[in-house]
C-alpha cells in the first residue's frame, strides 16, 4: 500500500543528513521551536497540509542518541556516561532540567536513580564471617555474594535469580531495589552487569532503549508486528487537535504518531475515540449484522455482497441497484449520485421526540453503514485483486506482456485501499459535522472521491480480456490517478479546516 | 536459585520453631502419608491487644509457588474474614503479597505475618477488596467495629 502513496510524503532528505551529521543528537529537541524558523517555512511551502514532518529511526540511531545524549552530561557533571544515563532516565532524557536540579541535590538524584560515584565501592563481597544469605538460607562460606551500599549482603546464585525475575520476567528497567524487605536502595548498573550474564543484560539494554523511546513525546514505536523502527515527529502534542499526524514507517505501515492506531486522516484523534467508542456501544445492534446482507427492494431475496463495487444486480430479478443507498441504479449516472449525504429530517418530525430518537438511530446508522461497508469493500478489492493477479501471471506468460505492464493493477489496487480507508473516516467526520455550508462542501468534495473510487472499483471488477488490455491498462491508469487526486482534494481541505478551525462539530472530542 | 523453595521453607520453619512473635503459629500441613507439605502452611495471627481484633486467631493458609522466594506466596484467610483489604475468596490484598509492588525475596513468614497482622486493624481505603467491609468502614465506623469485635468472638483460639 505504502508504495502507491509513497510519493505524497515528504521525507525530506535534509532531515536525513541532518540526523547524520549531529549522530542523531537533534532528538533531543523537544518542540518545535528548536527547528530553525527559517527550516519551517521553506518546509511548509513544500508540504501538504495533511502531511507532517518525520522521520524514521532505526534501532542504532536511538542507540546512539542516547550515548550522545549522556556524554554531553558526563561532560558537564564530570562523570562516565553510564552514570549520566542512568540520571537522564529518571529525567525522561531532559538534560537540562537534571543540570539544573544537580546543581542543588545532587545526592538525591544519585541515590534515586541508584547511581555511585565513588569507585571505592566494589559491589561484590567477601562473605562476612557468619554469613547467612537472607534468601536461601545458606551459610556455606563458598562463592561470591554481593551487596549495595545499604550493606544488604545476599549470594550470588539468589542475586542474580532475582536480577533475572525483575529484568527478564516484570520487564523492570527503572528502579530495581535491594532484595532486603524494605531497603529502597537501588541497584546501579555496574552491579546489574556484575551479576547477571549477557543475555539478561542485553535484555536489560532493550529495556532501557523501549524506556528511551516511551519517554519522549517526539518518539514512537512503529506499531507494526516484529518492525524495530522508531518515528520522530517534532509537532507539539497540543496541536494533534487539529493536525491528524499520518506516518509511514520504512516496514510500510501507515499510522497515526499521536495514538499510534491505523492512518485515520482526515478525522483527528479526539473524533477517532469518541466514534470506535460509540461504535463499540451501538453497533451490537441487529442493524449493525443486517448491514453485510440485504434484501433485493423488488423481489426481497437476501444478498451477500461479494465483489468491491456497489452496483449491484439481483441474479434472481436481475434488478439494478446500489448496495449503499439501495436505489435504482439507473439514478446513479455522475450527476445523481448522491447516496452519501443523509437527507436530515424535516423540522416537523422533531417536535416528535420518538421520531426523533428514531432519526438519530438512523443518523448513526446512515454513517455507520457508509464507514463498515467502505471497510469491507476494501476487503473484497484486496480479494478481488489477488484473483486478478493470477489471471495477469498467466497472461504473462501466455502473451507478450512484460511483468511491468501487468503492475498497474496492483497500484490501482493500493490506491483503492487507501482511498476507502479514507472515505471510511470521512464517514465517522461528517457524522459530527454540525449542517452548514461547510459541510455541504465537503460532502461534495467527499461524494467526488466515492464515485471515483466505486468507477475504479467496477473497472476492476470487469472480465479481463488479452486483446483489449492494453486499453483497461489506460482506463485503469486514468482512474487510479484521478481518484488519488480526489483523495488529495479532500485530505487537503479537511486538514486546512481544522487547522483554520472551519469545521463545526457538535461534540468537542478534544476534552 | 531453582530447587530452593524446599530448602527455605524447611529453614524458615525451623527458624520460626526457634523463634516466633507471641500468640502466633505457623505449621506445614501433614500429607496423607504423615509427612509434612511444606508448600502449605496453617498459619493464625492473632488481633493486636486494645484494637477491636483483640481476642482473636485469625486462621490463614499460606500457599508457596514453586518459584518461591521469586514469587510471594499466597495468603487466604479460612473462613474468609470481614475486612476491607480481604477478597470475598479470604485472599489478601497487600503491597508486600504482590510480586509487582513490594514482594522482596528476603522477607520472611514472619514478616508477612506481622504484616497481615499491622493490616487488621490498618486497613488500606486505597484498595479495597470486599464492598461489605469497605462500605461499612468508610460510611459507619460504629457498626463496622461491632461487626469487628464479634467476628473476634467468634474467632477465639
Amino acid at each position: 500500500m505504502h508504495n502507491a502513496m509513497g510519493t505524497a510524503f515528504t521525507r525530506s532528505s535534509d532531515y536525513d543528513d541532518f540526523d547524520s551529521q549531529e549522530e542523531g543528537s537533534d532528538l533531543e529537541y523537544e518542540q518545535t521551536e528548536d527547528i530553525g524558523f527559517s527550516d519551517m517555512i521553506t518546509e511548509k511551502q513544500r508540504r501538504k497540509a495533511y502531511q507532517v514532518d518525520f522521520s524514521v529511526l532505526p534501532l542504532s540511531d536511538i542507540v546512539s542518541a542516547q550515548a550522545s545524549a549522556s556524554s554531553h552530561v558526563a561532560g558537564i557533571l564530570g562523570m562516565t556516561q553510564d552514570q549520566a544515563a542512568a540520571l537522564l532516565r529518571n529525567f525522561k532524557w531532559n538534560k537540562e532540567r537534571l543540570v539544573e536540579r544537580y546543581m542543588d541535590h545532587a545526592q538525591e538524584i544519585l541515590d534515586k536513580a541508584g547511581v555511585v560515584l565513588d569507585d571505592v565501592h566494589t559491589p561484590q563481597v567477601k562473605r562476612p564471617r557468619g554469613f547467612v544469605c537472607m534468601i536461601c538460607f545458606d551459610d556455606s562460606s563458598a562463592g561470591p555474594a554481593f551487596g549495595l551500599r545499604c550493606g544488604h549482603v545476599f549470594c550470588q546464585p539468589c542475586y542474580e535469580h532475582y536480577l533475572r525475575q525483575k529484568i527478564v520476567e516484570e520487564g523492570e528497567c527503572r528502579r530495581i531495589l535491594c532484595p532486603e524487605t524494605g531497603c529502597n536502595v537501588v541497584v546501579d548498573e555496574p552491579t546489574i552487569k556484575k551479576v547477571v550474564p549477557a543475555a539478561v543484560m542485553s535484555k536489560y539494554r532493550q529495556l532501557q532503549d523501549r524506556v528511551y523511546v516511551s519517554d519522549l513525546d517526539n518518539l514512537v514505536w512503529c506499531p507494526a508486528p516484529n518492525c524495530e523502527y522508531a518515528i520522530e515527529c517534532r509537532l507539539s502534542h497540543s496541536s494533534f487537535t487539529t493536525i491528524v499526524p499520518t506516518v509511514t514507517c520504512d516496514c510500510g505501515h501507515k499510522f497515526c504518531f499521536n495514538c499510534t492506531l491505523d492512518d485515520h486522516q482526515p478525522a483527528p484523534c479526539g473524533l477517532v475515540k469518541m466514534w470506535k467508542k460509540k461504535c463499540a456501544d451501538d453497533s451490537e445492534t441487529a442493524n449493525w449484522i443486517s448491514a453485510h446482507t440485504k434484501e433485493c427492494s423488488k423481489c426481497q431475496s437476501t444478498i451477500e455482497k461479494n465483489g468491491g463495487c456497489n452496483h449491484m444486480t439481483c441474479r434472481k430479478c436481475k434488478y439494478e441497484f446500489c448496495w449503499v443507498c439501495m436505489g435504482p441504479w439507473s439514478e446513479h449516472g455522475t450527476s445523481w449520485y448522491n447516496c452519501n449525504r443523509f437527507e436530515e429530517s424535516s423540522s416537523a418530525d422533531a417536535r416528535d421526540q420518538q421520531a426523533k430518537s428514531r432519526a438519530s438511530l438512523e443518523r448513526y446508522l446512515h454513517y455507520y453503514n457508509r464507514y463498515a461497508n467502505h471497510e469491507h469493500s476494501a476487503k473484497l478489492d484486496r480479494d478481488l485483486y489477488t484473483k486478478t493477479e493470477k489471471k495477469m501471471e498467466e497472461m504473462q506468460r501466455t502473451s507478450d506482456l512484460s511483468w511491468i505492464e501487468v503492475q498497474f493493477l496492483k497500484r490501482a489496487v493500493d490506491v483503492l485501499t487507501s482511498c476507502r480507508m479514507t472515505l471510511r473516516w470521512t464517514y465517522a467526520f461528517a457524522f459530527y459535522l454540525a449542517r452548514n455550508n461547510m459541510t455541504e462542501l465537503f460532502e461534495d468534495n467527499q461524494r467526488d472521491l466515492e464515485v471515483a473510487v466505486e468507477a475504479l472499483s467496477e473497472l476492476l471488477e470487469k472480465p479481463i480480456e488479452r486483446e483489449k488490455i492494453a486499453e483497461l491498462r489506460q482506463q485503469v491508469l486514468d482512474k487510479t490517478v484521478y481518484v488519488e487526486s480526489r483523495r488529495e482534494v479532500v485530505l487537503e481541505d479537511t486538514a486546512k479546516g481544522l487547522v483554520d478551525g472551519r469545521w463545526e462539530f457538535f461534540v468537542d472530542f478534544n476534552k | 536459585m531453582s530447587g530452593i523453595c524446599r530448602s527455605r521453607l524447611a529453614e524458615e520453619r525451623k527458624q520460626w520453631r526457634k523463634d516466633h512473635p507471641f500468640g502466633f503459629y505457623a505449621r506445614p500441613e501433614k500429607k496423607s502419608d504423615g509427612t509434612l507439605d511444606l508448600m502449605n502452611w496453617q498459619v493464625g495471627i492473632p488481633g493486636k491487644p486494645s484494637t477491636p481484633w483483640e481476642g482473636g486467631v485469625y486462621k490463614l493458609v499460606l500457599i508457596f509457588p514453586e518459584d518461591y522466594p521469586s514469587k510471594p506466596p499466597k495468603c487466604k484467610f479460612v473462613p474468609p474474614l470481614f475486612h476491607p483489604n480481604v477478597y470475598p475468596s479470604g485472599t489478601v490484598c497487600l503491597s508486600i503479597l504482590n510480586e509487582e509492588e513490594g514482594w522482596k525475596p528476603a522477607i520472611t513468614i514472619k514478616q508477612i505475618l506481622l504484616g497481615i497482622q499491622d493490616l487488621l486493624n490498618d486497613p488500606n481505603p486505597e484498595s479495597p477488596a470486599q464492598s461489605e467491609a469497605y462500605v461499612m468502614f468508610k460510611k459507619d465506623k460504629v457498626s463496622y467495629e461491632k461487626r469487628v469485635r464479634q467476628q473476634a468472638k467468634e474467632n477465639t483460639a
